[in-house]
């Protein structure tokens, strides 16, 4: 197997404006699809300028069912919310913080004290202003328990309270210093509603949400379809999407379509412009045709991780966790899962991540006589009559509880082939979406495979930090790591500014985490999408690598 | 009078009926382990503070023992009151509204095609040759076995992928609305058609057949005017079978060609225990059938007034 047939996560200073030239170009260097069919020219645009008009049709894989963000968690948010929202600040290319609904903000000395100035002129598609009493009220409506915020409401916790300086200033007071504070706002999910829709009719925001977005809804189907419609007298886009004024199309025609197979089909036959979600299996036949561009990004925040149960046996003891970590290959098990789509990772954060400390790689290596030497060491020494080890009569088992399908998770079968190897018994069991949350929260399992996407390297406080831990509240710690040093080093790094202190703390607590093994990483978790080159001027945030189509346009 | 206390007294079974599905779902979906709160609020992505979740349980009576819940649910039913989807955070009756017009166009498109191409195929195939029987027969067998799914593939294969006749899914216009009809069709086709030969077989062997046979009358009309008015009882008999199958079949049916309707919303509610949704769409069936057979029992007193005698 080739690493270099793997389509690499292209770092951020390219992920800009991905005109359909750059793009292609880029997969055919890239990629080195061995000679096979490259993607010739794209379809260069008519004197080069982008065209007024058009409606795109867009596929996704997956429907909300609300569609404000502030209420949902659902990974489609991300590319929804960009349609109809604006945000208080975005991250800009380099994934620095940049102005978009606030021009400016000042932050206190002891770092619980935001003040932000808010940009003037700016409407919400019902007419109502964007002033200082809004930004208030979307906060409140964050944390109102009948939001029932799955996310948001978590992301702003340490908010406390907030001042109306004037009509066009904002003091926010956190109650602890919580610098991503200003990343978490500038995500999805965080889109900025109607204040007069939040005060007169919360409860009509799933349907009909109200924002100050170069689109607005113009109707939703729920489990169907959302129409969108370029809102008129729009120009507050932010810096980095390089326009002015208005959306470029007329309108966007979201369709869920849930079948991989027939959204691959549909783009290709041209029933839809783009696809959210191209599935791995179609990658190579979507960047073979010389009519498609084919992104496949990663996300910020965890990559895809098999996390153990540190809270009970087998996996409390640490040799067992590096034996498990050394039994996997993960290059083969990411090359075979992914069709040479996905990268796979040795680190527990992503690549693209603010503060990604490269002298983790090579550490969780594949090492099968090693994680046997590790076994034999911790005493699992027996093996019964079906080869698995045992240690005083009992067999080394690992129960992973997933989601019911029709088929067992690929990455579960393949994962209990490798443990298999060293003498682990991986016993994949198969529970109802509603069963698999309880036992999830109750923390009955051995290990668990996930992600974990957000734009703030704070991904490590969520996903680590003991006070994350399922308790009172519903935590993401889902691996039970309660380690002081690390718990130390986490919380200094939330509470630093960006700069050196953030970054040291950042680099140890990578390291800190290849001591404990919490699991054991397996790739990037991938944004991957596809559309025909007749569209033209898609481009990706640094939030969310997904598609924005704010300046986006239709050659026809 | 007879019809009327006939009509008054299914009406009475068909409110124990609905009444009878809304306890069984509620039961079933209730014993389903599960904590509702936290799936409400977003499964795996989801960090919900405690409050939400507080808000969620008071808001939903989760905390409340179950036959406070049920009680509730039963006065709120009563009532008209289905309730609100959890996921949604709609009312269910508005979530249901939105998605019956179109699967009732499927519905009804699907029983243009099946009936009239079942009663073409039984009435030309019954009694002829034994090597067309065979082949008619082999063709129902295989459309009456194959599950919707693989029709539905099957077809898309041929006539989208292939072909690009036809849109490959979705809901616009009514080229959209062919193979997803097709596929829903053939189904009901495959097991109708094979009742109606074996009983148009059964009749063509009556005297009164040959009695019309001798007075002249041509092939083709005696099988329409005097032997499908007999053979006709069993199909419609068989209207409940019509009926569940294109309530079950457009729950894949819809999936496959991302089509909106009641199928794809129960799918969507059960797989995230949606409550409300899932009884609303239960009780709708229900009602569907008690009306069908309703009107299937009166039809019968038009077809053979024999039956009136009950």
């Amino acid at each position: 197997m080739n690493a270099s047939l793997i389509p690499p996560a292209r770092n951020r200073a390219v992920v800009r404006r991905l005109t359909a030239l750059s793009a292609v170009g880029l997969l055919t260097v890239l990629t080195g699809c061995a000679g096979t069919a490259g993607p010739a020219g794209p379809a260069s645009a008519p004197d080069g300028g982008p065209v007024s008009g058009g409606i795109l049709d867009v596929s996704i894989s997956a429907e909300p069912g609300c569609l404000d963000g502030h209420g949902i968690s659902a990974t489609q948010q991300q590319f929804l919310g960009r349609l109809i929202y604006d945000n208080v600040v975005t991250l800009d290319e380099n994934g620095d913080i940049a102005p978009y609904l606030a021009e400016s903000w000042d932050v206190s000395e002891d770092g619980r004290t935001y003040t932000f100035h808010l940009r003037q002129g700016v409407t919400f598609s019902d007419g109502s202003p964007w002033n200082a009493e809004v930004l208030g009220q979307n906060f409140e409506h964050m944390r109102d328990p009948a939001t029932k915020s799955p996310l948001a409401a978590a992301y702003i916790a340490p908010y406390v309270d907030g001042t109306v300086l004037d009509e066009y200033t904002f003091e926010a007071h956190l109650a602890y210093p919580y610098t991503p504070f200003l990343y978490t706002l500038a995500q999805s999910w965080l889109g900025m509603n109607s204040g007069k829709a939040i005060a007169e009719s919360p409860e009509t925001l799933c349907q009909e949400p109200i924002g100050t977005g170069p689109f607005t809804v113009a109707d939703y189907q729920p489990g169907q379809s959302i129409s969108y419609a370029k809102r008129e007298g729009y120009g507050w886009a932010p810096e980095w999407l390089e326009g002015d004024g208005e959306a470029y199309l007329d309108g966007v025609e979201v369709t869920l379509v849930s079948e991989p197979v027939i959204r691959h089909q549909s783009l290709v036959s041209g029933q839809y412009d783009l696809t959210e979600n191209l599935a791995p299996q179609n990658a190579a036949a979507v960047q073979a045709d010389p009519g498609f561009t084919y992104e496949n990004l990663p996300r910020t925040g965890s990559p895809y991780v098999l996390s153990f149960n540190l809270s009970r046996a087998p996996f409390d003891d640490l040799a067992v966790r590096q034996a498990f970590a050394a039994a996997v290959d993960t290059e083969a098990v990411t090359e075979s899962l992914g069709f040479g789509t996905y990268t796979p990772i040795d680190g527990f954060l992503s690549k693209e991540s603010k503060y990604y400390d490269p002298s983790v790689e090579g550490v969780l290596t594949h090492d099968p006589e090693r994680a046997d030497q590790l076994l034999d060491d911790a005493g699992w020494t027996g093996r019964d009559d079906e080869g698995f080890r045992t240690k005083d009569g009992e067999r080394l088992t690992v129960e992973v509880p997933t989601v019911e399908s029709s088929t067992p998770s690929p990455l579960l079968v393949q994962l209990q082939g490798e443990a298999r190897k060293v003498g682990f018994d991986l016993r994949i069991i198969q529970l109802p979406q509603a069963q698999l949350t309880e036992l999830r929260y109750a923390g009955d399992y051995d290990a668990l495979a996930g992600v974990w996407h957000t734009n703030t390297t704070d991904v490590l406080f969520i996903r680590y930090h003991s006070s994350e831990i399922t308790g009172e509240r519903i935590g993401q710690n889902s691996s039970y790591v309660n380690d002081p040093g690390l718990d130390g080093l986490l919380s200094t790094a939330r509470e630093a500014d960006d700069g050196p202190e953030a970054e040291e703390a950042y680099s140890k607590a990578q390291h800190r985490l290849l001591e404990i093994v919490p699991g054991v990483p397996l790739y990037e978790n991938p944004s991957q999408f596809a559309y025909a080159n007749t569209v033209h001027d898609v481009t990706v945030d640094t939030s969310h690598p997904v598609p924005v189509l704010t300046y986006a346009w239709k050659a026809e | 009078m007879a019809v009327l206390r006939r009509v008054l007294t299914r009406l009475a079974v068909g409110v124990g009926v609905l009444w009878g599905a809304a306890t069984l779902t509620f039961l079933a979906v209730h014993l389903i382990p599960g904590d509702t709160a936290l799936l409400i609020l977003g499964g795996p992505d989801a960090r919900p503070t405690a409050e939400t979740l507080a808000q969620v349980r008071t808001d939903y009576l989760l905390d409340q023992p179950f036959t406070v819940q049920y009680g509730s649910y039963l006065g709120h039913l009563l009532q008209g009151d289905l309730g609100e989807s959890y996921r949604l955070r709609l009312p269910v009756t508005e979530a249901i509204g939105q998605q019956i017009g179109a699967t009732a166009a499927l519905a009804a498109a699907a029983v243009v095609v099946a009936l009239p191409l079942t009663f073409a195929v039984a009435i030309l195939s019954a009694q002829r040759a034994a090597w067309i029987r065979s082949i008619v027969s082999g063709i129902e067998v295989v459309f009456a076995a194959t599950p919707t799914f693989i029709i539905g593939f099957a077809l898309l294969i041929v006539f989208s992928f292939t072909l690009r006749w036809f849109p490959i899914g979705g809901n616009q216009g009514p080229a959209a609305l062919v193979l997803p009809a097709l596929t829903l069709a053939l189904a009901i086709f495959g097991t109708l058609s094979q009742v109606l030969r074996n009983e148009l077989e059964d009749v063509l062997e009556q005297p009164f057949i040959l009695t019309a046979r001798s007075r002249g009358m041509r092939d083709l009309p005696v099988r329409i005017r005097h032997a499908l008015r007999h053979a006709a009882m069993p199909v419609l008999t068989m209207s409940g079978f019509v009926v569940a199958a294109l309530l079950g079949g457009s729950v894949v049916v819809e999936t496959l060609f991302s089509r909106q309707g009641i199928g794809s919303l129960a799918l969507a509610s059960v797989y995230n225990k949606d409550l409300p949704v899932i009884i609303g769409i239960v009780l709708l069936s229900a009602a569907v059938y008690v009306v069908v057979n309703l009107v299937i029992d009166l039809l019968y007193t038009f077809i053979d007034p024999k039956v009136v005698t009950a």
